[in-house]
């Protein structure tokens, strides 16, 4: 798998380097601003480009604005964004781009290595990965009156799986479930709320984050 | 009131009205008629009286000695009546021209007796050179032919020739026209560009060089074209009528000032009244008959004057065309009064009026320092509160940029290092590394809880909306929220922040309540954040400081903090901030 890698720090950009080469990924490109990031896309049109948020000229957003930049020009190539800050704000900016292949995570989990390296293949493979702190704070947030409170603690954690974008297939997997038990799950949660239950497991995850955050 | 010497020209000009008199009535040599003399008089003596009264009461003001100097100036031409060809000769070389002379250097000069350009002191220096001299030409060539004695005469006759001078006194006749006409013009000009009260003083000379002109037209004619149909005898006595408008306009118009520094007398009035704070400037207004005045007041500590709302005020400059009056009282100045600068005409109103205002003024020039120490306070305020903030979000950054950024690059680097042990014979060195890097995660996950909590940076990124969604989705309650969608002035946004985290933490830890709303929306220029709890209420907001601090953050912005909590009925606190 091709990816390019965007990060300001030099540091942390050739580590994040010598972690993907050792995983068997091929970085074809590297930046340190975003006009750096945009033209090797173009050029090197990699799997997945993996894109720190903060980035020179402003150190604010710039990453998020390059990342949905490169969504607009070519929805197949993979977003995946790092943040210091996880906010939910931002994730659902991502996710709304076009739900195929974005990913937003917190940056320390680069250290996760296993999780990271699933985690960049799953958005090179068009699906969509978001950061468990995010649906954790959503999933747990207090509410009132809400119909996730009927929610059993299993049929929660499958919907915290489906909103971090994961598939039924990783569900299973996850929570040592069976396919059919899965599935059963999927659907008491979705009549439970109320939502009407996508095909498609990206849709999926963007009903789910709008459902959680409203 | 009248002083030395304006009685001695008053003396002197009756004196010579006299003799004028005396000599037209006895003249044996073309004797005026009667009624023509009397009123010759009559002309002569009003521009002297009025005058040597105006003149008396602004000795400063040149306008009322070069009134009375026309008035001496008219009497010159009746020397003609000695029985001397001296005086005959000067009188016709001098006379009649030299009161035009000083009457067009007073047209130009009114109503402040100064020229105001070099262009008007050419043109009244030549009036004078030219009027006293262009009989010069004309007389070289006559002799009085109608001397019924031969006892005067033309001194200074070279040639006598009528022919030649009839030609040059056509040519001085049509000279003269025009130069009534240039003082005619700057009169007009003047007038054009006057203020209304400049207008009001300017008033005599405009509307008396109407009846002026027409008197120099009709007597140039006379002098070229003869009798014109006894028009001649006419002008005899039009002519004085026609200079008497001047003087008499001139009277009209000092008796109405004098009626206007009866407004002071009512100002003074007015003022035992104590006007209503900020009024000052419009009574003082009426009182000079003014309404662009402006009252601007002296503040100590900035060695400036401002105006009633602390405002920076320019004084006068030559352009800007307004003039300045300064107060002071026990030699400290305290206030100054801009005006129309025509109002210097008037140096005994002006006075007056600021002598009778001295104490309002203090009192109101009291409270305009107060207003402008008020102003810089509230500046200097919402400056140090947007200084703090630059380095709340400098310190962010920077902890950012190279703090957190150094630890997560630790942690892939002792990952990596634990993962390139494999499956060495050392797995407890791979445990310590693991267990460091679970360390440095916690550390990462603190420090960004630090950095968060110095000033989000989201605030900054997408604004107050979202700032407010993620404190929100992190409260242990249920947050209703209601949030506005386009930004807000940096400052207001920050306030806004600080108050509702402020506040839904005092919720959490206070207030025993199930659910909380905060909404944040634009009403009138103004933005408008309520944060409301269904816990216990009775909460004190003169206690604890944090919300206090918060208070003196929003009222740097001029806004204001309510806190409604009584007890058992939950807590509503409202932010109110001008956002523009």
């Amino acid at each position: 798998m091709r990816v390019v890698v965007a990060d300001d720090s030099v540091l942390l950009r050739e580590g994040l380097v010598r972690l993907l080469s050792e995983a068997g990924f091929t970085v074809t490109g590297q930046a340190g601003d975003p006009d750096t990031l945009l033209r090797s896309v173009r050029t090197e049109r990699p799997d997945v480009a993996i894109i720190d948020i903060r980035m020179p000229p402003t150190y604010t957003t710039e990453g998020l604005e390059a990342a949905l930049a490169i969504r607009a020009e070519d929805p197949n190539i993979g977003v995946l964004v790092l943040s210091q800050h996880i906010e939910t704000h931002y994730a659902m900016q991502l996710v709304a781009s076009g739900a195929t292949g974005v990913g937003y995570l917190l940056k320390d989990r680069v250290a996760d290595i296993a999780e990271f390296i699933d985690a960049i293949r799953r958005v090179g493979s068009g699906r969509s990965v978001i950061d468990p702190l995010v649906v954790s704070k959503l999933v747990e947030r207090p509410r009132e009156q809400s119909p996730l409170v009927t929610l059993s603690q299993r049929e929660r954690d499958v919907l915290s799986l489906i909103a971090e974008g994961r598939s039924n297939h990783a569900i299973c997997e996850r929570l040592f479930l069976s396919p059919k038990t899965v599935e059963a799950h999927v659907r008491n949660i979705f009549s439970k709320l109320g939502i009407e239950e996508a095909t498609d497991d990206n849709r999926r995850v963007l009903s789910v984050l709008a459902y959680l955050r409203a | 009131m009248i002083r030395r010497p304006q009685a001695l020209v008053l003396l002197l000009g009756i004196a010579v009205a006299s003799a004028a008199a005396v000599g037209a009535l006895t003249t044996t040599n073309a004797r005026p008629a009667p009624g023509a003399t009397a009123l010759h008089v009559a002309a002569g003596l009003s521009f002297i009286g009025v005058g040597v009264v105006v003149w008396s009461r602004e000795p400063a003001n040149r306008t009322g000695l070069l009134t009375a100097a026309v008035g001496l100036a008219w009497f010159v031409t009746d020397v003609r009546y000695l029985p001397s060809s001296v005086a005959f000769t000067v009188a016709d070389l001098v006379g009649a021209p030299l009161a035009y002379a000083v009457l067009a250097h007073l047209a130009v000069a009114f109503p402040s007796g100064r020229l105001r350009s070099r262009s008007e002191r050419a043109v009244v220096v030549i009036a004078y050179g030219w009027l006293i001299l262009e009989n010069l030409a004309q007389d070289v060539f006559w002799a009085p032919a109608d001397s019924r004695c031969d006892c005067v005469r033309n001194l200074i006759v070279v040639h006598r020739d009528a022919h030649l001078h009839g030609i040059v006194g056509n040519v001085q006749q049509a000279i003269n026209v025009v130069l009534a006409f240039v003082v005619l013009r700057i009169v007009l000009d003047h007038w054009s560009k006057a203020t209304p009260p400049g207008r009001r003083a300017l008033a005599p000379v405009f509307w008396a060089s109407g009846p002026i002109l027409l008197a120099v037209i009709a007597l140039q004619a006379v002098g070229a074209f003869g009798s014109l149909k006894g028009l001649d005898a006419a002008l005899a006595y039009l002519t004085p009528l026609a200079l008497m408008s001047l003087p008499f306009g001139f009277l009209a118009g000092f008796v109405h000032s004098r009626l206007s520094h009866l407004a002071v007398g009512h100002l003074v009035i007015e003022l035992g009244g104590a006007p209503p704070r900020g009024r000052l400037r419009d009574t003082l207004a009426r009182a000079l008959g003014d309404p662009s005045l402006m009252v601007a007041y002296w503040m100590p500590d900035f060695r400036a004057y401002v105006d009633t709302d602390g405002r920076r005020v320019d004084l006068p400059t030559e352009q800007n065309q307004r003039a300045a009056t300064f107060i002071e009282r026990a030699g400290e100045p305290v206030a100054a009064l801009l005006h129309d600068p025509s109002l210097k005409n008037d140096p005994w109103l002006i006075d007056a009026v600021a002598a009778a205002a001295g104490l309002a003024l203090e009192n109101e020039r009291l409270h305009a320092d107060i207003s402008a120490q008020l102003k810089e306070v509230r500046a200097s305020r919402a400056r140090i509160v947007e200084a703090s903030d630059a380095e709340r979000r400098r310190l962010e950054r920077d902890l950012h940029d190279g703090a957190q950024q150094r630890l997560v690059s630790l942690s892939l680097a002792l990952r990596l290092a634990g993962d390139q042990l494999g499956n060495a014979p050392e797995p407890l060195v791979r445990e310590t590394l693991n267990a460091a890097a679970d360390q440095l995660r916690l550390a990462i996950a603190e420090l960004r809880e630090l950095a968060s909590g110095i000033h989000p940076a989201i605030l900054t990124e997408a604004g107050l909306g979202p700032a407010l969604q993620s404190v929100a989705e992190r409260a242990p309650l249920p947050v209703a929220l209601t949030v506005p969608t386009d930004r807000l002035p940096r400052p207001v946004e920050a306030a806004a922040y600080f108050v509702v985290c402020e506040a839904v933490a005092n919720i959490c830890k206070h207030a025993d309540a199930h659910s909380a709303t905060v909404s944040a929306r634009r009403l009138d220029g103004r933005l408008l954040v309520e944060v409301a709890d269904d816990g216990v209420g009775g909460a004190d907001p003169s206690h604890g400081s944090g919300l206090r601090g918060l208070a003196d953050r929003v009222a740097a912005l001029n806004g204001r903090i309510d806190v409604v909590s009584p007890p058992g009925q939950g807590t509503r606190i409202v932010v109110t901030i001008p956002c523009g």
